[in-house]
């Protein structure tokens, strides 16, 4: 499952009224404040409703549900306090699911910006037919994860596959991709960087287009190397991009599900199985729905937690233009 | 306010939106009783002679054996002799697994089918969880000749004296080879009796499969490998379970999971692990596999050498084959009306015509006796004589699956998890049965105990 983020709430020009300048008569000024809260309720009624309705009411209800010992489809539940908490913290299989969910979210969020950004670099260029490079790099951004899983199943497989193929002609024998670690998280690591690097390149490309060239220019005339007007003069200016796609994309790849749920289902003996993944086999495969909903609340409060640090200490160093 | 400070909170607020999603994944909100579980108030009986069916059904359905024209063809047969009921055919998931999980996420919901695909390993959740209806009364009210059922197929779906489903899509695992591998490796034109014996033709078999492969390709995963393992661990006199008492610690058992572990890792390991092994078989990669009956037409259609079929091998202490596949059921939480509509329709597609014409299109086995002796399948043994060997080894073979499999909810993935880390890790048999011992019956202590 890839994350969607929905415009911030709260986020534009929805501000609280300027107080009238000076204490007006009692029924005037009540008017106006009742005018001016109508106006709000009506303007950000729907969009709160919504938030509570599918966001703050499931996230309760989950939290509730991961006090249950509950058995998915079933008619009654039994309340065991923090007793889902305890197993999942005390469970063998926890470290393996912590260390792969790590593995894969550092790997792919690190890979996704630094190849992002040199696809970038390549398309911002002045080279023909970069329009349609463009387009092209960002088409997998587009695609449904799951239908760019089974496609790449077919071009990994170590015996019919394109890979293999490819493979073979170095003389090279092709790794069992399906069946012997690591390599099916090595498997769907590629292919979540290939379906999310078009994203990260369009959004450098933007952040790249605002570069003033004068600064560049400058740069030249100091007798500044391309490389080190990028290290000097760029990156720095990327630096609110460079932010923005790592707290999106880091959301985006702890949450990713479509492309394990496709090409390994978590397997082979978990080897694949992200907090994610886990939540959604001991929910749906395993019918715990108790515990999987406590991992859901774990998830989220990691995800909570590595936003704050994100928010806390990594936006000191960033620099909006 | 600053654009630093818009900007975080911006960016707090979209990350809270995106992990909030998350709730809305984890489960959908439903009405949940706390209590004793053995509380749950059984269905009022219901005088089906006063109900009158639904004009339309839905069916849920993942089309085992690729039958999806087939269930479409069958549908169009009930729609021309009740001309009053239509029948919506759902595509609800790729395999049982996926029909079950959506109809598991969907209980709480208006948005169940009518008719939904109850596979072997899952029936009894739905029943533990009041799911699905006793199916008993209303074929008994629609004249249901259910003594007609191969009995073996029909009692799977017997609880307390009740059936909750009716066999549709029934297979056993089933022994493929290929006739010309067999041929030029000069071993006779049949399968092995036993696993010994097979051991034995591996070495003139080895020769006649490519250099990375080896003679038997066998695939693992969910409602697959801890259902062909029953053959062997049951032919080393071992079982998963004695009733709901787990027996993986039995040396039995535990020769069993090595005979597994010699298959693929041994100094004579003669086994490959496949990720479709009917695939590279009808590929000519492996010179032999275990398959459903429900591929055989499958890969009578995809292989250009002649296709042998045999009984599963036995291992030392004799062996069995346990039967499998899919019946069909009735959501308990749909209107009588639509309920009787949806027996009516269970009836017409398991009726004896109607089970042949799957049986022959797909290669499951009809699940009347009286399909089996009928002239149309007479015919296809006669043309086809592979489809002969899985009736053949169901009266000879077949034996009920070990309860804590089919009864135990979520035990077949514990199940799989053994086998996988036996298979592809390498795994010391009593070391891997020790791992997942103790799941199953967390499992069983959560699932099914308080229910019982």
């Amino acid at each position: 499952m890839t994350a969607v983020l929905a415009p911030p709430a709260g986020a534009g020009p929805t501000r609280r009224p300027a107080p009238p300048p000076s204490p007006a008569p009692g029924s005037a000024a009540r008017a106006r404040r009742r005018r001016a809260l109508a106006w709000f309720a009506l303007l950000a009624g729907p969009n709160v409703a919504l938030l509570v309705l599918f966001v703050y009411k499931p996230l309760v209800e989950s939290f509730y549900l991961s006090t249950m010992q509950w058995n998915l489809g079933s008619p009654v539940a039994r309340f065991v306090g923090l007793g889902n908490y305890v197993e999942w913290f005390t469970a063998d299989s926890t470290a393996r699911v912590l260390t792969t969910t790590a593995v894969f979210t550092l790997t792919t969020v690190g890979g996704a910006l630094v190849l992002g950004l040199g696809l970038a670099l390549l398309l911002d260029r002045r080279l023909p037919g970069r329009g349609l490079a463009r387009t092209v790099a960002f088409a997998p951004y587009v695609l449904s994860g799951y239908a760019v899983g089974i496609l790449w199943l077919f071009i990994f497989d170590p015996r019919y596959g394109l890979m293999s193929a490819v493979l073979r002609g170095f003389g090279v024998a092709s790794p069992q991709w399906y069946t012997v670690e690591p390599w099916p998280l090595v498997m769907i690591i590629v292919v979540y960087l290939w379906k999310h690097l078009g994203y990260v390149a369009l959004i450098y490309l933007a952040g790249l287009q605002g570069v003033p060239q004068d600064l560049r220019d400058a740069a030249a005339l100091d007798g500044a190397s391309p490389g080190r007007t990028l290290r000097s003069v760029v990156l720095p200016l990327l630096a609110p991009t460079t932010f923005f796609l790592l707290v999106t994309m880091m959301l985006a790849s702890l949450q990713s599900f479509d492309v394990i749920r496709s090409m390994t289902q978590g397997g082979p003996l978990g080897s694949t199985t992200t907090l994610m993944y886990q939540i959604y086999t001991e929910g749906f495969v395993n019918g715990r729905a108790g515990y999987a909903s406590a991992g859901a609340t774990i998830l989220f409060l990691l995800l909570l937690a590595v936003t704050a640090v994100q928010l806390r200490f990594l936006e000191r160093k960033v620099h909006y233009a | 306010m600053s654009h630093r400070s818009h900007r975080r909170r911006s960016l707090a607020a979209s990350a809270l939106v995106a992990v909030g999603a998350l709730g809305l994944a984890a489960c959908t909100t439903p009405t949940i009783a706390t209590g004793d579980a053995a509380e749950t108030a059984a269905s009022d009986a219901v005088d089906w002679s006063s109900v009158e069916p639904a004009s339309q059904i839905t069916w849920w359905s993942n089309h085992p054996g690729s039958s999806k024209a087939v269930e479409e063809e069958l549908i169009a047969r009930f729609e021309e002799a009740h001309p009053e009921i239509d029948v919506e055919l759902v595509t609800a998931g790729a395999n049982y697994d996926e029909v079950a999980q959506r109809f598991q996420a969907a209980s709480q919901t208006s948005e169940l089918p009518d008719v939904v695909i109850s596979s072997d390993v899952w029936w009894f959740r739905y029943h533990l969880n009041d799911q699905i209806l006793a199916l008993d009364d209303v074929l008994e009210h629609l004249d249901g000749d259910t003594d007609d059922f191969v009995s073996a197929f029909y009692a799977d779906y017997e609880y307390e004296g009740q059936h909750w489903a009716v066999p549709y899509a029934r297979s056993t695992p089933l022994f493929y080879y290929n006739k010309d591998k067999w041929a030029a490796a000069g071993l006779p034109d049949r399968g092995p009796e036993t696993w010994a014996e097979l051991q034995e033709w591996s070495t003139s078999l080895t020769a006649q499969v490519p250099a990375d492969s080896k003679p038997l390709g066998m695939s693992t995963g969910p409602s697959w490998s801890a259902w062909w393992f029953e053959n062997m661990i049951w032919g080393h006199g071992g079982q998963y379970s004695d009733e709901w008492t787990t027996t993986l610690d039995a040396p039995e058992a535990v020769a069993g999971g090595q005979f597994l572990h010699d298959l693929f890792h041994g100094d004579a390991a003669y086994a490959t692990v496949s990720e479709d092994s009917t695939a590279d078989f009808a590929a000519g990669v492996v010179a032999a596999t275990i398959g459903s009956t429900g591929s055989l037409k499958g890969i009578l259609d995809a292989a250009s050498f002649e296709v042998g079929t045999a009984f599963l091998p036995d291992g030392p202490d004799g062996g069995g084959v346990p039967t499998g596949g899919t019946g069909l059921a009735i959501p308990a939480s749909k209107t009588p009306e639509e309920q009787l509509a949806a027996a009516m329709f269970l009836q017409f597609i398991t009726s004896t015509e109607q089970t042949a014409y799957f049986s022959q299109n797909t290669g499951y086995m009809p699940v009347r006796t009286s399909a089996i002796e009928s002239p149309e399948m007479t015919a296809v043994y006669e043309a086809t004589p592979q489809f002969r060997t899985a009736v053949d080894q169901l009266s000879a073979k077949a034996r009920s699956q070990d309860w804590i499999r089919v009864f135990v909810p979520s035990a077949d993935q514990i199940l799989t998890e053994g086998i996988e880390q036996i298979v592809l890790r390498g795994t010391d048999p009593a070391t891997a049965w020790g791992s997942i011992a103790p799941k199953i019956e967390t499992a069983y202590r959560e699932n099914v105990e308080p229910y019982l």
